[in-house]
C-alpha cells in the first residue's frame, strides 16, 4: 500500500473511532424569492461520525428522496449524496400520471463547517429559477458517550413537504423482553445486545415459573426493494434471535424498529414472548 | 409511349386520353410537343374536342364550354397518399425523437440534483 494511502486510511479510521465525536448536518431549505430568498425549512440531524442522512423534497411534479454520507479526511470530509428522483413528464392516455425515475450519486469535497449547496432538482434553468436549494453545513463536535441520532426540523411554511431523517445503523440495542399470558405480564427484562455477538442466556418468571430463553441480536435481511437498499431505509431495524436453551433449532426472530412498538413471538409453553427495541443509555 | 415509332393512330389514341383526362403530365407534354408540329393531329383534336363540346351541351351540361380537367388516375392517387403518408411517418418520428414524447425538454443533467461548495 502506498503511504500516501496508508496515511489516508489511518486518517479516516481515527476519525471514525475517536472518541465520542458527534456529526451534525445542518440543513436550510430556500426558496428564490423576488426580492430575499425565502427559508422554507431549517433543521439539524446529529448522530455518531457515522451517521447518515436523509432528505425528502416534493412538489406537485418531482419527488427527491437523498441519502447523504460523509467520509472524513482531516480537516476535510467528503460528502456523498445517492439521489432517487421521480418527475411528473406527463398522463397516459388513460389520464394517468407518468413519472420518470433516477438514480444518481454525487459527491463533493469540501473542510468541516463549509457550505454546500444542494440543487436537488438540477441547476438548469428550471432548477435555478424557480425551485428550492438545500444549504448544509457539517460540523463535529465532541460528545462522550452519546451514540443515538438526534432530530431538529423547523417546517416554516407548513404547505411544502420537505423531511428530514437522521440515519443511523445502531451498535447496542436496549432489548426490553416481556413473557404474556393472557392478562398476566412478567416484569419487564432490560438487555443491552450488540448485533451479531455470541447468543446471550435470559431466563423470565411468569406465574412463579421461570423460562430461560438463547437470545442474540442480528442486522436484518437486506431490503428487498432497491430503493430501499438505496436509502437504507431498515437502518434501525434489528431483530431478535430466539430458540430454547438445549436446542439449535431456534423458535423465532422477531425485527423491529429501534423506538417502536413492541414484537411478539408466541413460545411452544404457551406463553408469547415480548419485545421492545430502543435505542442504548449513553455510557 | 411517345416515342419516335409512334404512328398516327397512337397519337389520336392519345389525343383521346388526353380529353378524357387519362395522361400523365409528362404523356400530355409530349403530346403537346407532337401538335405543334403535327397540323394533322392538331385539326384532329380541334374536331375531337367540337365534337365532345357539342354532345355535351346537347345533354344540358352547363359546363360544357370548360375543358375537363385531367383526371388523377387511381394509381397514381395511390401511389402520392402512399408518399404522403409515409413522409408524415417519417417526419412524425424524427420529430417525436427530437422534441416529443414523455420525458422531453431540458438535458437530463440539468435536471439532476448538484452539489456545490459555497
Amino acid at each position: 500500500m502506498a503511504p500516501s494511502s496508508f496515511s489516508s486510511v489511518i486518517l479516516v479510521l481515527s476519525a471514525l473511532q475517536g472518541p465520542g465525536t458527534r456529526l451534525s448536518y445542518r440543513i436550510r431549505v430556500v426558496e428564490p424569492a423576488a426580492v430575499t430568498p425565502r427559508v422554507l425549512a431549517s433543521g439539524a440531524v446529529s448522530g455518531p461520525l457515522d451517521s447518515d442522512m436523509r432528505l425528502t423534497l416534493r412538489t406537485d411534479t418531482a419527488e427527491v428522496e437523498a441519502l447523504f454520507q460523509v467520509t472524513p479526511f482531516g480537516d476535510t470530509v467528503t460528502i456523498a449524496g445517492e439521489f432517487l428522483t421521480r418527475r411528473l413528464v406527463g398522463r397516459s392516455r388513460r389520464g394517468l400520471p407518468l413519472w420518470e425515475e433516477d438514480t444518481y450519486r454525487r459527491q463533493v469535497r469540501m473542510p468541516w463547517s463549509d457550505t454546500a449547496r444542494i440543487y436537488p432538482f438540477g441547476t438548469g434553468k428550471l432548477g435555478q429559477g424557480g425551485s428550492p436549494w438545500v444549504e448544509l453545513i457539517l460540523e463535529r463536535e465532541f460528545a462522550g458517550g452519546e451514540a443515538r441520532p438526534a432530530e431538529a426540523f423547523d417546517l416554516v411554511d407548513s404547505t411544502r413537504d420537505v423531511r428530514l431523517e437522521a440515519v443511523v445503523r445502531p451498535r447496542r440495542a436496549r432489548v426490553i423482553l416481556n413473557l404474556v399470558r393472557g392478562d398476566t405480564v412478567s416484569a419487564p427484562r432490560g438487555i443491552d445486545l450488540i448485533p451479531d455477538e455470541p447468543p446471550r442466556l435470559i431466563q423470565l418468571v411468569l406465574k412463579g415459573r421461570a423460562t430461560t430463553l438463547v437470545v442474540s441480536l442480528t442486522r436484518p435481511d437486506p431490503a428487498r426493494s432497491a430503493r430501499d437498499r438505496a436509502l437504507a431505509r431498515d437502518a434501525d431495524v434489528v431483530c431478535l434471535r430466539v430458540g430454547p436453551p438445549d436446542a439449535l433449532q431456534p423458535l423465532g426472530t422477531i425485527c423491529g424498529r429501534l423506538n417502536n412498538v413492541a414484537r411478539q413471538l408466541p413460545l411452544p409453553t404457551g406463553d408469547t414472548l415480548s419485545a421492545t427495541f430502543a435505542w442504548p443509555g449513553p455510557r | 409511349m411517345a416515342g419516335a415509332d409512334n404512328t398516327h393512330e397512337q397519337w389520336l389514341a392519345q389525343i383521346d386520353a388526353e380529353l378524357d383526362g387519362e395522361l400523365s403530365l409528362v404523356e400530355r407534354a409530349a403530346l403537346a410537343k407532337h401538335l405543334a408540329t403535327c397540323g394533322h393531329c392538331a385539326g384532329a383534336r380541334a374536331s375531337q374536342l367540337e365534337v365532345r363540346v357539342a354532345l355535351a351541351r346537347s345533354a344540358g351540361n352547363p359546363h360544357a364550354f370548360v375543358v375537363p380537367r385531367p383526371a388523377i388516375r387511381a394509381g397514381t392517387l395511390a401511389l402520392w397518399v402512399a408518399v404522403a403518408l409515409a413522409a408524415g411517418l417519417v417526419g412524425g418520428w424524427v420529430a417525436n425523437h427530437r422534441w416529443g414524447g414523455p420525458g422531453g425538454g431540458a438535458p437530463l443533467e440539468e435536471t439532476r440534483g448538484t452539489i456545490v461548495v459555497q
